[in-house]
């Protein structure tokens, strides 16, 4: 009689039980790319970029009013793996901060509320984005001829739509500002590329998803100029030797210098 | 191939500072002419650049550019001359909105402010705000000064420069009837301005 009765207040267990998997340590664990990546990229490859420029341009006609009155000078989608971004630049513009020299370039970097996969993010701008809005800021304007635009401000509003891996974003936003920028037709001194590393063990892995991002130990952010060879923003979060970050600058520039020519060609072919 | 090369990306060297003169869209660097925008490379010969008039300087060089088809936007400079929608006034000045800097319309009006010692060349003591302008006229000016914090200073000195459109007390577009008397076809009320002069 008694083993017939179930108890529905509570949540009943099951009858057997079994012990819990724990995650591998050893040799798997030092190295999580020993046994390659799990989108099979090799290790210093970046993941494949989708750019298109001016959106609203390619809308039909009947729009064309409509988007000229009060659209933004230059917009650009942008998608490299799972990451999709989305960038509007504005201006240049009267700001207001106004400067007679030099006009001011600023950024406003948001994440979607459903950019992340594992938490919904709030409305309200954090500070993390923040912070990535100036690093944006940082790495972009150097490129920018802001002594072409006296008093006049442009901003670029970037929106990641979906994100995986958050030295990955960055580039990926930095990446995305340079398409729109070009495809507002502002004065540029080169296009920025950006690419981001993460060491795992002692091997450096090019641009990491969220999970690779998670078993690295350091990860390091590189935006470059490569047709005038310079650097205009390094980023690095944790503990390297310098033989390491010295390895991954050369690394790093060298991708930038190929997600550059992505950009580039597909800047030209959108004019053609 | 050559194609190919017509479009041009930022960044992209387009030729020696010392064989080409660096047009718009370009600029220099360590002798060499960088392309600053996306568009397609021009190269015009040095006789059509000087207007036929061989004895300018860097007669000789032809000119590299980068020109886009869709320019869409324009700042104001010092010079240029601008076409503006008078906002507010008072005693003192008035403030408007550049609309169009040359054949340009702006994306976003950029603010202006006239002085009243800026509306005319001769007489400046004697110039009134408002037998010169009212809020609502159209007026075309020339950017003297890039200005204080907020706004470009204009100036109306010129003949060509003044109000180029405005409206009476009963809402009729005015003719201008002198230099500084416009009218209203209907009504045949004369109302003041700094007229420009028509061409």
């Amino acid at each position: 009689m008694a083993t017939n009765i179930i108890d529905r207040r509570r949540i009943n267990g099951p009858q057997r039980s079994v012990e819990p998997l724990y995650a591998q340590s050893g040799a798997a664990a030092a190295d999580p790319f020993a046994r390659g990546r799990a989108d099979e990229r090799a290790l210093d490859q970046v993941r494949p970029i989708f750019i298109k420029t001016g959106p609203l341009a390619a809308q039909p006609a009947e729009h064309e009013a409509l988007s000229s009155a009060s659209a933004a000078s230059g917009t650009a989608f942008y998608e490299q793996g799972k990451i999709r971004i989305s960038c509007a630049v504005y201006g240049p513009r009267q700001g207001r901060r106004s400067n007679a020299r030099a006009g001011s370039f600023d950024c406003d970097f948001r994440y979607a509320p459903f950019a992340c996969s594992w938490k919904r993010r709030s409305h309200v701008r954090g500070a993390d984005e923040k912070e990535i809005s100036l690093i944006l800021e940082h790495a972009v304007a150097p490129a920018i001829r802001l002594e072409a635009y006296p008093k006049a401000c442009i901003d670029a509003f970037v929106t990641v739509i979906e994100s995986d891996g958050k030295a990955a974003t960055i580039a990926a936003a930095i990446n995305c500002i340079s398409a729109a920028l070009a495809d507002a037709g502002i004065e540029m001194y080169d296009s920025v590329a950006a690419c981001s590393m993460g060491l795992a063990g002692a091997r450096w892995v090019a641009d990491c998803a969220q999970p690779e991002e998670d078993a690295a130990l350091c990860s390091m952010l590189i935006a470059y100029m490569p047709g005038a060879d310079e650097i205009t923003y390094i980023l690095q979060h944790g503990k390297t030797t310098p033989e390491q970050t010295d390895q991954a600058v050369q690394t790093c520039t060298d991708m930038c210098a190929r997600v550059y020519a992505v950009i580039c060609r597909y800047l030209q072919s959108s004019l053609e | 191939m050559a194609g190919e090369l017509d479009v041009v990306t930022p960044g992209r060297r387009l030729g020696l500072a010392n064989e080409y003169e660096a047009g718009s869209g370009t600029y220099v660097r360590n002798g060499i002419i960088y392309s600053s925008i996306l568009g397609a490379r021009t190269v015009v010969a040095a006789a059509a650049a000087a207007g036929g008039d061989a004895g300018q300087e860097g007669g000789g060089k032809a000119t590299l550019g980068v020109s886009r088809r869709n320019a869409k936007f324009a700042i104001p400079v010092i010079g240029s001359e601008v076409l503006c929608r008078v906002v507010r006034m008072n005693p003192r000045a008035a403030s408007v909105a550049i609309i169009m800097v040359g054949s340009t319309p702006c994306q976003e009006d950029f603010a202006g402010t006239v002085r009243v010692q800026d509306i005319r060349a001769t007489e400046k003591d004697l110039v009134q705000m408002t037998a010169s302008f009212r809020p609502g006229d159209i007026i075309r000016a020339e950017v003297i000064s890039l200005g204080d914090q907020r706004s470009y200073y204009l100036a109306t000195t010129k003949n060509e420069h003044g109000v180029v459109f405005a409206q009476s007390a009963h809402g009729n577009a005015m003719v201008p009837i002198s230099w500084e008397e416009m009218q209203d076809p209907k009504t045949k009320v004369v109302e003041k301005r700094k007229c420009a002069k028509s061409f």
